[in-house]
């Protein structure tokens, strides 16, 4: 039954459209945060007849083989989240009717290509959905039809089809050797000595898309463009799950079913998370948006879980998805404070703002809350996941990647110390002494992931043994 | 009660205490001042309570597995017990002399909340048996530290609260680093495994560098010392707190813990780290003769004394650890009293520069008192406290055969001597170049007063503090045996 999580978003997107109306236009939000809803429920409330496979009465009509891992369940329940907050922003962000109704269109049908990917068996369906995410995303940064919002989409899909170009010849490659492109097919043949090279290639390609989707140095060109000029829900879908999917997901699925390829896969895995580590980090040092300076941010977390996958061990890989996880919900509530602040005051340059914590109580302690787990400050979720990447390189002996990831955290604190100085810490700044805290249609969703950082930083053995453990098993 | 429970409420009251603070706040200022006072008085009764427990041999632990090695430990012997006294005392006095400080300034709240949170995060790092949960509440102390040193929210305080902030995480970030080779090299993030599976062998050098990184920078040695002074913006009380009773201990307190108790150091350490723990004492001295800001001066003075106590730390021979630990108690007494004297000073006449300042004692003979008291004990004249600890320290030095480092030390503690005197003549002595000067409120002057009586007894009544220390010495020396 597990198609139902492709299935009942798209039909719900054609039925939406087809009953188009006031009322609809008016709900099209609430459902799709229904959906999201059911879906985070079914995986934290696992309910067993509706994973078993057996159990599937569409299996004769829609004809795709689906399968829900370990992996796929913990990137179900980001998705769930990511779009659940999207959404909620959304509806409290947009005004006019028709664009919530689009917006609310485009999430849910970018929600079934997300789910989509995750659930896929074969690298071929896996492509098709990519797109389905990457159009839905194209239209929704430029849904405020203005010029930055159309320049940044349009840099988005020049560099999305370089990337999904890639893609492609990487799955021609792969089908060439496998002869077929499931992933089981793919993984016998990356046994056969014979493809080496081959082989090797192809990873090399896939790896230059998936880098290109992940905004990762140094293909990340798009991304804090993208990032900054879209609405803050689409910042948050796209920086909170989007570049996670349709970037690392498929990157993580083709190592693991070819076994990682060889030395210099890894080697330029490493690489690459440390440049963008450091590229990131760096650039946003130097930001005055805030959303900018979070899009930067995100290209310098994408390099830790890049940089974990490079080790090529299980802890590696336990690492880099709780990260993935991690960042997912605090990167989603940094950019939800910064469309409070925005709201309030009117601007996201940081020059012009300072000292709003005293008129915005929760938005600035969330903020700090959201900062000190990105940075890696115990004892909230960012701390450990920085840790067990950091102990899965050093197990592995790459000392020097260990220091790199080390120090750019305290680069990481430094940038996120200036945007805390400037924007809630500190006396207030003239002109703003008259705003208020933002409504409850924003401080709701940022209420809720600041408490996820902090229950998971806390319960977190339990958290690891549950749901974050079991992604080793995938390499088995 | 069990002795399990009562460790488990010496840290974790306080900790989880502190985010009701707040709450409370809101309704009844008396009532959350009351309340913090309460939650820091309970890990010191408790641990009084545990005292002769321990000093009869005994050690508690609390052991609860996670995965990965990370596990939940608590473990109380001497050093942590005698640790955890001290710095409640201290940070005990501390919150009682805010009810009066801090009344009048915006943010209570925060600030409540944060000394407290403060301390419990202490209590849980002296009692961490676990390198990771040690490192966890290292960090949730710089955390609060951070927020309390920008408390006056001026912009050029909030940079200084940022950099204390990012010196120290930086330096506790390579430390952590040192934590993870240990835990590759000995397959465990727990002090009793790691001291186990290390059988007696010199722990590799390169683990003690990354981790005296962490401890450097929280101890404000050289070279990470520079935020301590600036860290002088902070309201008096959190100045105390930061720089005499508390934070700066950690570094030392880490320090005893896992390079005396857990392992052993190779030989080279016993002359590197005195070395660098007199640079740090020479140069910090002499930059608190130069300065005017009453705050600095004294900052400076703490830096150059937690020089001494890694010297007595290092010598690795039991009249000098004794010595060091000795120094840590009374040290934190004479300079939490200094500190708060100086709040004082600077509420009545609103301003830190030395040399506005003049023949103040006439019109506060009581805060006279307490920072003559508190500096003799600071500057080691007999009888107070300061004295014997200073005299073991240097003895522990001589004991090694390291002549040359004694000397400088002894040079040290004329530094001492000088600019504290200094300090006193200018301040207190003199004309008085200021009209309407008051003494401060009554709780603050009863803390003064109680902490620069403390130094004495201290001093006069020496066996009780010297037994405890002496046993906890032979019982960190007999691990190692």
């Amino acid at each position: 039954m597990i198609s139902l999580f492709i299935l009942v978003p798209l039909t719900s997107v054609i039925l939406l459209n087809l009953f188009k109306g006031s009322l609809i236009n008016k709900i099209a939000c609430w459902f799709g945060m229904l959906l999201t809803l059911v879906q985070i429920y079914l995986i934290v409330f696992p309910v067993t007849c509706f994973w078993d496979n057996l159990s599937n009465p569409l299996g004769n009509y829609f004809i795709l083989n689906l399968s829900a891992d370990t992996l796929s369940k913990v990137m179900l329940l980001m998705i769930g989240i990511v779009t659940f907050i999207s959404l909620m922003i959304g509806q409290y962000t947009y005004h006019e009717e028709t664009q919530k109704f689009n917006f609310a269109n485009l999430i849910i049908l970018a929600l079934s290509g997300m789910n989509g990917i995750v659930l896929v068996t074969d690298i071929f369906s896996l492509y098709v959905f990519i797109e389905v995410v990457a159009v839905a995303s194209f239209i929704l940064i430029c849904l405020y039809k203005d010029k930055a919002g159309f320049e940044s989409a349009f840099k988005y899909i020049i560099l999305s089809i370089a990337a999904t170009v890639f893609m492609l010849l990487s799955i021609v490659l792969l089908f060439l050797i496998s002869g077929d492109t499931t992933f089981t097919a793919i993984n016998i043949a990356s046994k056969n000595p014979t493809y080496g090279f081959i082989l090797v290639v192809a990873i090399g390609l896939f790896t230059c898309g998936a880098f290109t989707k992940g905004g990762l140095v140094p293909f990340h060109s798009w991304l804090p463009d993208a990032h900054s000029s879209a609405p803050t829900s689409i910042s948050i879908l796209l920086s909170g799950i989007v570049i996670k999917v349709s970037g690392l997901y498929p990157l993580i699925r083709l190592l693991t079913m070819t076994g990682g390829g060889n030395e210099s896969i890894k080697n330029i895995l490493l690489i690459v998370g440390t440049v963008s580590i450091l590229v990131g980090a760096l650039a946003a040092l130097g930001q005055n948006d805030i959303k900018r300076m979070l899009a930067f941010s995100s290209v310098s977390q994408m390099g830790y879980i890049v940089l974990s996958l490079g080790t090529g061990t299980m802890l590696g890989l336990v690492g880099a998805v709780f990260h993935m996880f991690n960042h997912s919900v605090f990167k989603s509530q940094l950019f939800a404070n910064s469309a409070a602040v925005e709201k309030q005051t009117g601007t996201r340059d940081m020059n012009k703002l300072g000292g709003i914590a005293q008129k915005m109580p929760f938005t600035g302690t969330t903020s700090i809350i959201g900062m000190l787990s990105i940075c890696g400050i115990p004892p909230l979720a960012g701390f450990w996941s920085k840790l067990i990447i950091v102990i899965a390189l050093w197990q592995t002996a790459h000392y020097g990647y260990a220091f790199v990831a080390v120090i750019a955290s305290v680069i990481t604190l430094a940038y996120f110390l200036s945007l805390q100085r400037r924007v809630f810490f500190g006396k207030i700044a003239s002109g703003l002494e008259n705003i208020k805290e933002a409504k409850a249609g924003l401080i709701i969703p940022v209420v809720i992931l600041a408490a996820v950082t902090i229950l998971v930083g806390i319960f977190f053995p339990f958290i690891m043994e549950k749901l974050i453990m079991p992604v080793g098993d995938i390499l088995k | 009660m069990s002795n399990e429970i009562l460790l488990f409420c010496i840290v974790f009251v306080p900790v989880l205490g502190s985010f009701v603070l707040p709450v409370i706040g809101t309704f009844s200022e008396k009532a959350r001042n009351l309340l913090a006072l309460l939650l820091v008085a309970v890990s010191l009764i408790f641990s009084v309570k545990l005292l002769p427990i321990i000093i009869s041999g005994q050690s508690i632990t609390i052991n609860y597995p996670l995965l990965m090695s990370i596990d939940f430990v608590l473990h109380a012997d001497m050093l942590a017990i005698f640790m955890a006294i001290a710095s409640s005392l201290v940070g005990a006095i501390i919150v009682l002399y805010s009810f009066g400080y801090i009344s009048h300034y915006e943010n209570r709240n925060e600030y409540y909340f944060m000394v407290v949170l403060f301390l419990g995060s202490m209590m849980g790092l002296i009692f961490s048996g676990n390198l990771i949960f040690l490192f966890l509440f290292w960090e949730i102390t710089s955390i609060a530290s951070w927020r309390l040193i920008g408390f006056f929210r001026e912009k050029a305080f909030v940079l200084r609260a940022d950099k204390a902030f990012l010196i120290t995480v930086f330096g506790a970030l390579i430390m952590l680093i040192g934590f993870v080779m240990l835990y590759t090299q000995t397959g465990s993030f727990n002090l009793l495994d790691i001291k186990n599976n290390l059988q007696n062998n010199p722990v590799s050098n390169i683990v003690v560098m990354l981790i005296l990184f962490g401890i450097l920078s929280k101890s404000a040695t050289l070279p990470f010392h520079t935020w301590l002074p600036d860290a002088g913006v902070a309201p008096s009380p959190v100045t105390a707190l930061l720089h005499a009773a508390v934070l700066v201990k950690i570094g030392v307190y880490v320090f005893a813990r896992l390079f005396i108790s857990t392992m052993t150091l190779d030989v080279v350490w016993h002359t590197v780290v005195p070395v660098i723990a007199g640079a740090s004492m020479l140069v910090s001295g002499a930059a608190a003769l130069k300065e005017t800001d009453l705050k600095r001066i004294i900052a400076y003075s703490t830096i150059s004394q937690i020089g001494f106590i890694f010297l007595g730390l290092a010598t690795g021979n039991e009249i000098g650890i004794a010595g060091g630990l000795l120094y840590i108690l009374m040290h934190g007494l004479a300079k939490g009293g200094l500190f708060l004297c100086a709040g004082i000073v600077e509420q009545n006449t609103h301003t830190k520069d030395i040399t506005k300042m003049g023949g103040l004692g006439k019109v506060m003979p009581i805060t006279l008192l307490a920072f003559l008291f508190c500096s003799f004990s600071v500057m080691g004249i007999p009888p107070f406290g300061g004295f014997f600890s200073k005299y073991l320290v240097i003895t522990g030095a001589i004991n090694n055969g390291q002549m040359a480092i004694a000397f400088t030390f002894l040079a040290g503690a004329v530094l001492t001597v000088l600019y504290l005197l200094r300090v006193i003549s200018i301040v207190f002595f003199g004309e008085l170049k200021m009209s309407s000067i008051k003494e401060g409120s009554a709780t603050m002057l009863f803390s003064v007063a109680f902490l620069g009586i403390l130094s004495l007894l201290g001093g006069i009544f020496i066996k009780y503090p010297a037994d405890v220390v002496v046993s906890t010495v032979q019982q960190m020396m007999g691990i190692i045996k």
